[in-house]
């Protein structure tokens, strides 16, 4: 069977690292939208208000850590208090810089993440989390 | 010796006489408290928390003055005590030193010269021990900040370095020049975000670690350094730089303290524009009367949420993401005015813009 494709969702202060990742997620060739949220509030905003994904697509979400206002673990609790049939329909990744433990360790205590990603995202690394996604 | 106040002690003896003797013999040396019993040194204890020496009789009706230690042992840290016995029971006094953590022991009848040797000994371990402790406090603060500073400093300096790979990787596989210049220009921001970030620490250490150099100040002087800077990226950008300076007195400060503020305020003002606004504006206003200098930086940008407000000087707080910010500056600008004595108050509304004012007293 092959790979269907998914909505995404990218939520980074850094415009270039935005921009990167909807770069990757396009030479995927698996990337039906993609919305890039310089402020995670905005995306948790996005995302409580939209009706269900009108293309009845999956949405993978690359969450960054660090970030003014609200960081990714804020935004990943605040997201996780939303309805669980909302929660469903997502599958996040944390993408950081951070080579810090306690951020590494942190991830593992959210059961809506998935895994935790090192910048920078390439190609590969997307492509193969994608196939497990199936 | 030159003592500016008495050292304060407690004495503290169930004989009434014992007591006013010790308070007459000593009280043109020292701050003398005196106690009958245990309960009223307690409350004496509690009531004064600079007391640095505890003198105690051991025979006392209800208590030992070794059990009187042992007791206060955990409340009361920081006094040095000392007790005095007319029974030479070595027990006792072996019993006192372990439990009651007694510095000094003197004998009855004591002699001036005993006591007094006693107090000055007690009076210097205390200072030293309070040193200690004070030392101590300052040390782990400065760990914890430097755990957040470590962690805040890996993220900010790895950040951008990540997002160049990223776009390294990214062009690679472009083939349109246009897009691939459309990444350099990127690239480049991401440089200039490193860059000025290890600025900023370089700035954060020369402000914890600087003395400050007092010499005459030359308002005119520092804001022509500022124009040329600023007039460039304003011509550029399409912002309206207004600078304004009246010093009438001669005015001393820290130069590089007093530009690290300018330029820190100014910097902002000049980042945080609305970029749909016609006429954008930054004003510089200084004033030096009567040896104060007042600094006012006034911008028309995007101003600042109130919720925000309270965070705005907190190190590596940012407000935003629509601009590069390390969260450092406004960190930094008000470490600084606290070496030069200087205050700072904001006033902001969101969508119409930010003034600043700067009071810094002529050193």
């Amino acid at each position: 069977m092959a790979p269907g494709n998914l909505n995404f969702i990218v939520i980074d202060d850094s415009k270039l690292d935005c921009f990167i990742a909807e770069k990757i997620i396009r030479n995927t060739g698996r990337g039906e939208t993609v919305k890039s949220f310089i402020m995670a509030p905005d995306a948790l905003e996005y995302i409580t208000n939209e009706p269900g994904p009108a293309n009845g697509l999956k949405t993978v979400m690359l969450v960054d850590i660090q970030m003014p206002i609200m960081n990714g673990f804020e935004f990943i609790e605040a997201f996780e208090k939303l309805p669980k049939e909302k929660i469903d329909n997502y599958i996040i990744y944390v993408l950081s810089s951070s080579i810090n433990e306690n951020d590494i360790n942190r991830v593992r205590y959210h059961t809506s993440v998935k895994q935790f990603l090192n910048k920078p995202l390439t190609s590969n690394t997307l492509s193969t989390i994608l196939e497990l996604i199936g | 010796m030159d003592r500016p106040e008495k050292i304060k002690i407690l004495y503290i003896d169930d004989e009434v006489n014992n007591l006013n003797g010790f308070k007459a013999s000593f009280r043109m040396d020292y701050n003398v408290l005196i106690s009958s019993d245990t309960v009223d040194a307690l409350a004496q204890l509690q009531k004064h928390p600079d007391i640095r020496v505890i003198l105690c009789d051991q025979r006392m009706p209800n208590q030992t003055g070794a059990q009187f230690f042992e007791q206060i042992r955990n409340d009361f840290p920081l006094p040095i005590r000392v007790l005095i016995t007319g029974y030479t029971d070595i027990e006792s006094v072996i019993d006192a030193i372990n439990k009651g953590n007694i510095f000094r022991y003197i004998k009855k009848p004591w002699t001036d010269t005993d006591v007094k040797s006693a107090i000055e000994e007690s009076n210097k371990f205390y200072i030293t021990n309070s040193m200690l402790t004070l030392k101590n406090e300052e040390l782990e603060k400065a760990y914890l900040e430097l755990d957040k500073f470590a962690y805040s400093v890996t993220h900010d300096m790895r950040g951008p370095l990540v997002s160049l790979l990223g776009a390294i990787d990214v062009s690679r596989q472009m083939d349109d020049l246009n897009e691939v210049k459309g990444m350099m220009d990127m690239m480049e921001k991401s440089v200039q975000k490193l860059d000025s970030f290890i600025r900023s620490i370089h700035e954060y250490y020369s402000l914890k670690r600087g003395q400050l150099q007092i010499a005459e100040v030359d308002f005119n002087e520092m804001v022509k350094d500022l124009y040329d800077i600023y007039g460039v990226t304003g011509m550029l950008e399409h912002i309206k730089f207004n600078v304004n300076v009246a010093q009438e007195d001669t005015f001393r400060s820290d130069t590089v303290f007093l530009k690290i503020i300018l330029n820190n305020l100014v910097s902002n003002a000049f980042k945080f524009q609305r970029s749909d606004l016609e006429h954008k504006e930054v004003d510089l206003d200084i004033k030096v009367v009567k040896g104060i200098a007042t600094l006012t930086i006034k911008d028309n940008g995007i101003g600042i949420k109130n919720d925000y407000m309270k965070d705005i000087f907190k190190m590596f707080y940012r407000a935003t993401s629509n601009e590069v910010g390390s969260g450092f500056g406004l960190y930094n600008v008000k470490d600084a005015l606290s070496k030069l004595n200087g205050e700072i108050s904001v006033t902001s509304t969101p969508g119409e813009g930010t003034t600043f004012n700067v009071i810094i007293p002529s050193k």
